[in-house]
């Protein structure tokens, strides 16, 4: 959950009465352009990512227009034009107008919780509007302070002098900079990032920080977010249909967290823990459609319908049916499993047989009870399946899924379908795998 | 005084100087929110491994309460300091709080108590926010924090846990003694690395689950302390997930191995379950591969096939490898393993089932044996017939029914009843009992059932229905008068039967009742069990339902066996033949349970009552059942015809037999929110679902029968009676006959300016407007036209089979003219009591203007029309709610009830 750039950036700055640059939206009028041109001397246009778009890669992507003509023809060059970086691609949908803001220094500022110092820490120089990382030691500084009296004027001014910061630029910062703590702590973020900062002249003889461009992450398991009242759908690209509808079911009550690794994977594998998300994450690769997290014992109901939206979106596509993760310490198994066999049993007479392999293991309270009702749920279906103990190796066990989806792709998908009464064409699996 | 922390760590504070300190059996606990859903499960389990360390537990507005447990209650308290008041003195406090609570939780903890050393924290999903100023509270007040979103700390050696779950619900079986300490940012791979350490022969010293939120608390850093100075502990597994440097620089002084996964998590953007777990650019699993290695001066990561270890330790990628890498590592410390090694990783399948194909070898695993006790519990499950259900509060909750609140179409077991309404009776009563539908088989062997026990002459219960009838009751009560008397001990014979024949039957590998063709080995009941299917004496009916079935050609694999047996078969066994035969195919699929089926008689005889008793006493004679020839009804009648007959005194002929079903299909349930459904939940919430033997099936029944009447079932009969008034005197012959001769559109204009007209001068004169029976929905309007999707349905499958009610095309034609004549803002839509209205009075009109049929018997076919669909719908609702629920769980708490004066 991330928020880039003015256009919500200076909204949430005036929630705690910061100075911003002057931002305008895509919605902004010829007239309402050439006034911001006219009060700043130019403007930047800057392409309006949902989500979180890192600097790197974004080189091209600013149009900087001193005139009419320049601004609108920038507009219509990054309006919709896209980001690349690595194998993450995002599309603007939209530009802002950033009202130009003359300066002498440029300041780097974040806050953020180090886990070197296990304290919030905030990270300062003045030489910023650049990469950071790139700076030598002793011209940045990150220092640790308490949460419990929070962000104060003397953590900036020690800051500053450590630095050795022109005097200049000290008095402003040391007033303004502690208001973040309030936007940083208030409003449920994890990371906050302002840069730049320029300092510009407010008043003669006097230099006033001015945020330039904004980047924060919000904390997707504190209400306090929703103080910041920003638009449901502005996280909204974050998440695919899939990721959205699970989400609505995320209680603090049974953990229900999903990604989607691989639209065209063949193995749906909900994982029960941390652990064996990151496991089985690793060791499935390209075949996993999702990464989830289903442990924390969820209630029947919500194990049920977590389910019933997995099978939903992609039982049709699925090879294996892998439910995967150790011994439970606490998650009862019988009811996890009898909720999942239940929705397959549902979906299978809502939708009608699909050629499925099935391929379980675990252990943990009511381990049997479960599994045992899983058995009898797969052979009413006539599914054919494996279910291993919990002193089976879970790498193996993800192993054996595997030959299992390789089996059912050559030829096993029809052999299984023929049993259910599946025509060979429609249980044959369309090429779809993604190449490793 | 202000405690001291250790001088290891002059920048911050760690009180735990060494891991056998971490959990000790001087520890003593206090549980927040200990009656929390968690904790309660938890809590008694530890409580009890650890010889009893919990001194009290607190969650606000239950002070008083306890927490059972094996070894004593342990004592609840509003907060800490009235717990402390009470005198109890503690040193950990262990938090289950919602999240929203944990930081409050621990402030009070630490401002509360001065001795507090250590808070475990096990709730998920705590915010960053709250995270550091626990950091913080915890540092200011000098005790030492563990979590959030962990599961606590075990010492295998001391038989301690506390603060979580760590060796699940048997914590003896995993928790194994031994020189190896686990430190896990997953709680289930704590568990999960201990028992594979225990299967090769490494037993535990102190077992720590970290949690892998952003904030760690107690790091590894002071756990590789912890680890030096425990002399127990000979060695070390540390399992890692990226983000966060807590491992960078690690002075790890016992050798060690270190499991480091979620390379591949490099590619998620966001986390998935531990919160933390999520790294930036230098803090990824690579990065700390690194570290590891660097630290345990190896160069490769430990594989089976590149065994790379040192004395310090080794670094693997792969959960399974820790047993194999840590005996290297400890083998070249000259340290042995605890004990014998108890098994191995190898894949054992402790299920599986090819189902007939041909799998290729790598695939085609054999099952093994289990290790113990689940070998035992496999067996066990082996040789259980049929599904048992976990109990809970069944208030207002149904595993049977559910209305969907958008289109108010109920389900039953995931099938709508707008579908349901297409087959007959008999395969519905079965349905909602048994999950599925019934077969033409099954039906010939329900319609036997029934068709036995309708005729009643000589039963005490047909003389409290016409003594019921005589004092003016509604047929609910009638119903009920009758239902009461068919007791447990009138259907004690066909239950006893049935389960002597599934207990015969249950491991033949028999999968169908029907398949009279499955080889059965020679059965060889005992005398006891024969004593159960036979009587002294011939029994005529047992006799004559077997003649039935043999005419209606309906096969059963258990009649044919009743038919093998010397001796004289009572019909009680015949009964429970039949119902056992309908049932076997789901009790062994495990989609029922054995109590359903074993219940399965008493709810048929109850269904053959209510529609016998619906006949006058006089009507039961003993070749006759309402005129006809019971040899007749035994031979061919089916459940559905036999209900109309009950109701309107005649044999229904195909063109009335569809429509009636339909509609007895449309009134089995409207949702467990029903007064009906509720009255039979009732019936069996008080008689205690938990011990359900005294479960008064008949009582339900009887409770749902006394949750109807007359504005609950009986306003069935408005709707025909606004019909009536309606085409009273218009010469209609034939409701079925679309060319009809009368100006429905007309009638419906005259009618809607009529009630306009009334409308106006009922709001002049104050009065409230009334209501047309039938005519809108609170969910379905608003709109410009607006439908019933059930009417809409119905209206269509009888468009399908070119079947016409002018009843219904009135209806339609009324809701338009009210539009019309500017009565109502939109096209009001017609309901599904208006359907049913149409349909019943549709059915019932020749006899009504033959005037063979008065108005007040009219009202009472429409009642008991609803009583005789809704019937089969409570069934399922009462053996659900036996099967689920518990004792007195429909009752309403005393918060939650209000006085009105």
């Amino acid at each position: 959950m991330q928020v880039t750039g003015m256009l919500y950036g200076s909204k949430l700055l005036k929630q705690v009465g910061f100075p911003s640059a002057e931002v305008l939206g895509s919605e902004a009028s010829d007239a309402e352009i050439k006034e911001l041109i006219e009060r700043c001397g130019e403007v930047f246009v800057k392409p309006i990512f949902k989500g979180g778009v890192g600097k790197k890669g974004k080189a091209g992507l600013l149009g900087r227009a001193k005139d009419m003509r320049t601004a609108l023809a920038e507009k219509e060059r990054l309006y919709f034009v896209e980001h690349k970086h690595g194998n993450a691609t995002a599309k603007a949908n939209g530009v802002t107008f950033e009202g130009g803001v003359p300066a002498d220094y440029e300041v780097y500022f974040s806050i953020s919780d180090s886990t070197r110092y296990r304290a919030p820490a905030i990270t300062l120089t003045h030489h910023g509007g650049t990469d950071i990382e790139e700076l030598p030691k002793g011209k940045i500084v990150e220092i640790p302070f308490d949460p419990l009296t929070g962000l104060k004027s003397f953590v900036i001014a020690n800051a500053l002098s450590d630095l050795g910061a022109p005097k200049e630029i000290v008095s402003p910062l040391v007033q303004q900079l502690p208001k973040l703590w309030d936007l940083f702590h208030l409003y449920g973020m994890t990371t906050l990032e302002l840069n730049p900062i320029r300092m510009t002249v407010s008043r003669p003889g006097y230099l006033s920080p001015v945020a330039c461009d904004f980047k924060c992450g919000f904390d997707r398991d504190d209400p306090r977010v929703a103080r910041a009242n920003l638009p449901d759908d502005l996280f909204a690209a974050d998440h695919s249909d899939f990721e959205q509808e699970i989400n609505q079911l995320r209680t603090y009550q049974g953990q229900s967290d999903v990604y989607v690794i691989n639209e065209k994977g063949t193995i749906l594998a909900p994982t029960f823990g941390g652990g064996a998300n990151s496991l089985v994450s690793e060791g499935l690769g390209d075949d996993a459609i999702i990464s989830s997290d289903f442990g924390g014992n969820p209630p029947y109901a919500k194990m049920r319908e977590v389910s019933r939206i997995c099978l939903k979106y992609w039982l049709a596509q699925s090879n294996v049916l892998f439910l995967i993760g150790g011994k439970a310490n606490n998650t009862d198994i019988y009811i996890t499993f009898r909720a999942i066999a239940d929705s397959l049993r549902e979906h299978f007479s809502e939708h009608g047989p699909a050629p499925l392999y099935v391929v379980i293991g675990r252990g943990g309270p009511q381990v049997i009870r479960g599994m045992g009702y899983f058995k009898d749920t797969l052979d009413a279906l006539r599914l054919p399946y494996r279910i291993f103990g919990f002193d089976s190796a879970m790498t193996d066990v993800v192993h054996y899924a595997q030959k299992a989806d390789e089996w059912m792709e050559n030829g096993g998908r029809v052999e299984v379908g023929k049993l259910l009464g599946i025509p060979a064409d429609d249980a044959r699996v369309k090429p779809r795998k993604a190449k490793k | 005084m202000k405690k001291q922390g250790i001088q290891a760590f002059p920048n911050y504070f760690v009180g735990v100087d060494s891991l056998a300190q971490l959990a000790t059996r001087k520890d003593r606990i206090c549980v927040l929110n200990i009656l929390g859903g968690e904790s309660r499960t938890v809590t008694p389990i530890s409580h009890a491994y650890s010889g009893g360390n919990v001194l009290f537990g607190t969650s606000p507005g239950r002070a008083g309460q306890v927490l059972e447990t094996a070894v004593g209650d342990i004592p609840v308290y509003n907060n800490v300091r009235e717990g402390m008041e009470a005198g109890h003195r503690f040193n950990v406090g262990v938090v289950y709080l919602p999240p929203a609570g944990v930081r409050d939780g621990v402030a009070e903890l630490i401002r509360v108590n001065s001795d507090l050393e250590k808070v475990i924290i096990l709730t998920e999903k705590v915010s960053v926010h709250d995270a550091r100023e626990i950091r913080a509270l915890g540092q200011q007040g000098n005790v030492d924090v563990f979590g959030a979103n962990c599961l606590g700390i075990a010492d295998s050696w001391n038989h301690v846990r506390f603060g979580g779950a760590l060796g699940g619900d048997k914590p003896e079986e995993t928790l194994r003694k031994g020189c190896i300490a686990i430190y896990s940012n997953s709680g289930n791979f704590t568990t999960t690395i201990a028992n594979y350490l225990g299967l090769s022969g490494w037993g535990t010293t102190t077992l720590v689950s970290s949690g892998k939120d952003v904030y760690i608390h107690y790091a590894p850093a002071e756990w590789a302390h912890g680890l030096a100075n425990d002399a127990r502990s000979k060695g070390a597994v540390m399992y890692v997930e990226p983000g966060g440097y807590y491992e960078q620089d690690l002075n790890l002084t016992k050798p060690t191995v270190a499991c480091v996964v979620g390379r591949w998590k490099a590619k998620l953007t966001r986390a998935v379950g531990h919160a933390g777990a999520i790294a930036g650019s230098g803090d990824d699993a690579a990065a700390k591969e690194k570290w590891c290695m660097d630290q345990f001066g190896v160069d490769e990561i430990f594989t089976p096939d590149n065994p790379v270890v040192s004395a310090q330790g080794a670094v693997v990628i792969n959960i399974s490898h820790i047993p194999a890498a840590l005996t290297e590592v400890m083998a070249l410390n000259g340290v042995e393993p605890d004990f014998p090694p108890e098994g191995n990783l190898e894949l054992k399948p402790w299920f599986g089932n090819n189902q007939g194909i041909k799998l290729p070898t790598e695939l085609d695993l054999p099952i093994v044996k289990a290790l113990s006790p689940y070998d035992d519990q496999i067996a066990a499950i082996g040789k259980s017939v049929g599904t048992s259900y976990p109990r809970q509060s069944m208030k207002d909750s149904s595993g049977c029914s559910i209305m969907d609140a958008k289109t108010q179409v109920t389900k039953i077991f995931g099938r709508s009843i707008l579908d349901l309404s297409s087959l007959p009776l008999e395969s519905n009563a079965c349905m909602v009992l048994l999950e599925q539908d019934n077969g033409p088989n099954d039906n010939a062997l329900m319609n036997t059932a029934i068709a036995a026990y309708v005729n009643m002459m000589g039963d005490p219960a047909l003389a409290a229905a016409d003594a019921a009838r005589a004092a003016g009751n509604a047929p609910n009560s009638v119903l009920a008068a009758a239902t009461s008397i068919l007791g447990p001990k009138a259907v004690d014979g066909a239950r006893k039967a049935a389960d002597v024949l599934i207990d015969l039957f249950a491991h033949l590998g028999l999968m169908d009742g029907t398949d009279t063709k499955f080889k059965l080995p020679v059965i060889k009941p005992t005398k006891e069990q024969l004593a159960a299917l036979t009587g002294e004496s011939a029994d005529p009916k047992a006799l004559a339902m077997l003649d039935a079935i043999r005419k209606r050609k309906a096969s059963s694999v258990f009649t044919d066996f009743l038919h093998g047996i010397k001796g004289h078969i009572t019909a009680d066994a015949v009964l429970a033949a039949i119902t056992t035969t309908i049932a076997w195919s789901p009790l062994m699929r495990k989609r029922v349970s054995r109590l359903t089926v074993y219940n399965l008689p008493w709810y048929i005889r109850c269904h053959a009552l209510m529609i016998g008793v619906t006949v006058p006493g006089k009507e039961h004679k003993k070749d006759k059942f309402n005129g006809i020839p019971m040899k007749q009804i035994m031979e061919s009648w089916t459940m559905t015809e036999l209900a109309y007959l009950a109701l309107a005194n005649e044999k229904p002929t195909p063109e009335i037999l569809f429509p009636f079903q339909v509609l007895l299909g449309l009134l089995i349930s409207n949702g467990v929110g029903t007064i009906s459904a509720q009255g039979a939940k009732g019936g069996v919430a008080a008689d205690g679902p938990e011990s359900p033997e005294r479960v008064q099936i008949n009582k339900s029944m009887v409770g749902f029968l006394t949750h109807t009447g007359f504005a609950h079932g009986g306003n069935g009969y408005e709707g025909i009676q606004f019909l009536i008034e309606n085409f009273k005197g218009r010469g209609l012959d034939d409701a079925a006959n679309p060319k009809h001769g009368l100006d429905l559109k007309q009638m419906a204009e005259a009618y809607a300016t009529a009630f306009g007209d009334d409308k106006k001068a009922r709001k002049v004169a104050g009065e409230s407007v009334r209501n047309i029976p039938g005519v809108n929905h609170p969910v379905f309007k608003g709109k410009v036209v607006n439908k019933d999707p059930r009417e809409v349905f119905i209206d269509e499958l009888f468009k399908k089979r070119n079947e016409y009610n002018i009843f219904h095309d009135f209806y339609q034609n009324v809701a338009q003219a009210l539009f019309d004549a500017g009565v109502t803002k939109n096209v009001f839509c017609v309901n599904i009591d208006a359907v049913i209205a149409a349909l019943l009075l549709k059915l019932l009109w020749p006899r009504y203007i033959s005037g063979d049929y008065s108005e007040a018997s009219l009202e009472t076919a429409a009642f008991t029309a609803f009583l005789f669909g809704r019937m089969t719908g409570c069934a399922g609702e009462i053996d659900d709610h036996m099967n689920r629920g518990r004792n007195m769980d429909t009752r309403t708490p005393a918060s939650k009830v209000s006085y009105v004066s």
